[in-house]
């Protein structure tokens, strides 16, 4: 199954997470989405505030070939955690 | 509007998503002075939520921007702007130089050294803070409240919470939040009790839900004894020896 | 329809909300709100709303800017004289490009409405005309120190419902802000459905403490009349 790609490379945060959120919205659960996200703040935050919210991260690795700094994370969507009242 | 605040002073510390609603209301309550400091510039994701800047201000400086815009609102307000961080090496004389400090900033850093800073100096604190949808106020009376030191002692670790920068904000409720700070300022300028002295009020904007959460004087909490270290977010100290004067309030 | 690269980046921190995300705010953005009144209670108002991206404004106020009105976040000096609508419809195009903002005209069809028009009798027709019409509305009311926000979802207990007498004070700068800002913020939350409260509910600002309780519908009253018929 191909997953849908997302290069949020060129964004600082919080827009990366912003833009992984909205694509994971329009997807439906269980199916994946790849991300490529900069080290430093997106790498740290990134994957923290998906499995936050009730995604699955199944891998992270860094890209060599894309140049230093560049990794892919590949996020399962979930369902969102039921939220406290 | 109440002429008893036409000779005072306040010091915010933030010119954002809930400073720009307080300077706005306090502006208009009739104040006489106000120092705003604020080290950043304006953003596009600003604007979802920042009433003192629009799309004319993107990449001006915002304490300069922000004392024109009240400048231009409020003639009798006097207004200085500081275009720097706040932080340990300019704390205490900003916050000894107005009757009262107002926290409007978005990182628990500021927020911890505002709360020190005040103390030492002996000022009253009016603090704010916004995350996803709840609101948090607290006003600290130096010698005879709780402080935010008493509540929680020391910042959270880093990532244990979203920073403010990471986590979403609806303009709409840091500008409720930053209302009912300007009108509690108006309230202890006056020379009333606040509504939020030792009283910590979380309003979750969603089930419309308010509590409030008594906040006492823990003993040894060493911001509420005074002649602290101020720690910078840098972790940078400066000593501070400050004599405290009578509690007068 | 997704949004566009200008609106990710404007709405960015609040895309972040739980609840919110892409589709609460293409619900903003569908929305066209009428707001009655267009000074120093609906201005905050109307500003939060502008900001939060409702896309179409539409600004119901038929007096001049006076020199009290620059407490409204709207206006500057040189708008003192000009009708208020065109002028917050101005200051509110310019705060936020991406939203529509106009005076009102008849024939204009709301989605939604938000009542902050400063006097009692104009509130109640206001609230009144949204009722019939089925539109959530959320009414302002600024009072001394304090007032009141009722936010009324279509078919819910009616403004006439929840309404007390206050204590007819002039409103503070700062609760007149507050009132405004809260108007906002329950609409927002109505309009992009994540309030987690299907309800009405009042919420009465007492001395800086905002006080929430459901508003509940009183015997006989008109709103209910489907609901009741045959119940003497």
């Amino acid at each position: 199954m191909s997953a849908t790609r997302l290069d949020v490379r060129a964004y600082a945060c919080p827009m990366t997470y912003v833009r992984t959120r909205i694509a994971l919205e329009r997807l439906r659960v269980g199916e994946a989405l790849e991300v490529w996200l900069a080290a430093g703040e997106p790498l740290e935050s990134v994957p923290r505030n998906a499995v936050e919210e009730g995604h699955r991260v199944l891998s992270c690795e860094p890209l060599p070939a894309e140049g230093a700094g560049s990794w892919r994370v590949v996020i399962e969507k979930g369902n969102p955690p039921p939220e406290p009242l | 509007m109440n002429p008893l605040l036409a000779r005072k002073s306040a010091l915010v510390v933030g010119t954002g998503g809930l400073g720009g609603p307080l300077l706005l209301a306090l502006g208009a309550s009739g104040l006489g002075r106000v120092v705003v400091c604020d080290d950043d510039a304006v953003e596009t994701s600003n604007l979802n939520r920042q009433p003192l800047f629009g799309e004319a201000d993107l990449g001006a400086r915002k304490a300069p921007a922000a004392a024109q815009r009240l400048e231009r609102l409020y003639p009798r307000l006097e207004v200085r702007a500081i275009d720097a961080r706040f932080d340990a090496h300019n704390a205490l004389e900003l916050v000894s130089s107005c009757d009262v400090v107002v926290d409007g900033s978005d990182n628990f850093a500021t927020k911890f050294l505002a709360n020190d800073a005040a103390l030492a100096a002996d000022r009253p604190l009016v603090h704010g803070g916004i995350l996803r949808y709840t609101a948090q106020l607290l006003t600290v009376m130096p010698g005879k409240t709780g402080c935010l030191r008493c509540l929680f002692e020391e910042p959270p670790p880093r990532g244990s919470v979203p920073s403010c920068a990471e986590a979403g904000v609806l303009g709409a409720l840091a500008g409720l939040a930053g209302a009912l700070m300007a009108g509690e300022v108006a309230r202890l300028l006056a020379g009333e009790r606040g509504a939020y002295a030792g009283r910590l009020l979380v309003h979750e904007a969603r089930p419309a839900r308010t509590r409030i959460v008594p906040v006492r004087r823990r003993p040894g909490c060493v911001a509420c004894q005074g002649g602290r270290t101020l720690e910078s977010s840098q972790g940078e100290a400066c000593e501070v020896t400050v004599t405290r004067g009578p509690s007068g309030g | 329809m997704a949004l566009s690269e200008s609106q990710i980046g404007r709405y960015a921190r609040q895309l972040l909300l739980p609840g919110l995300g892409e589709a609460g705010q293409e619900r903003l953005g569908a929305a066209r709100v009428r707001v009655v009144g267009a000074g120093p209670l609906a201005g905050p108002a109307l500003l939060y709303l502008a900001q939060a991206g409702m896309g179409r404004l539409w600004v119901d106020d038929a007096a001049m800017v006076s020199p009290e009105d620059l407490s409204a976040w709207l206006y500057g000096p040189g708008d003192v004289g000009r009708p208020r609508s065109a002028a917050a419809a101005e200051a509110l195009r310019t705060a936020n490009g991406l939203v529509e903002a106009e005076p009102f005209r008849a024939g204009n069809l709301p989605t939604a409405v938000l009542v902050a028009s400063g006097a009692q009798s104009t509130d109640r027709v206001a609230a009144e005309e949204a009722r019939l019409l089925g539109l959530p509305h959320v009414v302002a009311e600024a009072d001394g120190e304090g007032g009141a926000v009722t936010v009324i979802p279509a078919g819910s207990p009616c403004y006439k419902c929840a309404f007390r007498t206050g204590h007819g004070a002039i409103p503070t700068p700062a609760a007149t802000a507050a009132v405004g800002a809260l108007a906002a913020l329950e609409l927002v939350l109505l309009v992009a459905d994540v309030s987690q409260e299907p309800r009405g509910r009042r919420i009465d600002l007492v001395r800086g403490q905002p006080m929430a309780r459901p508003t509940v519908r009183l015997p006989g009253c008109t709103c209910g009349a489907g609901a009741n018929e045959g119940i003497p």
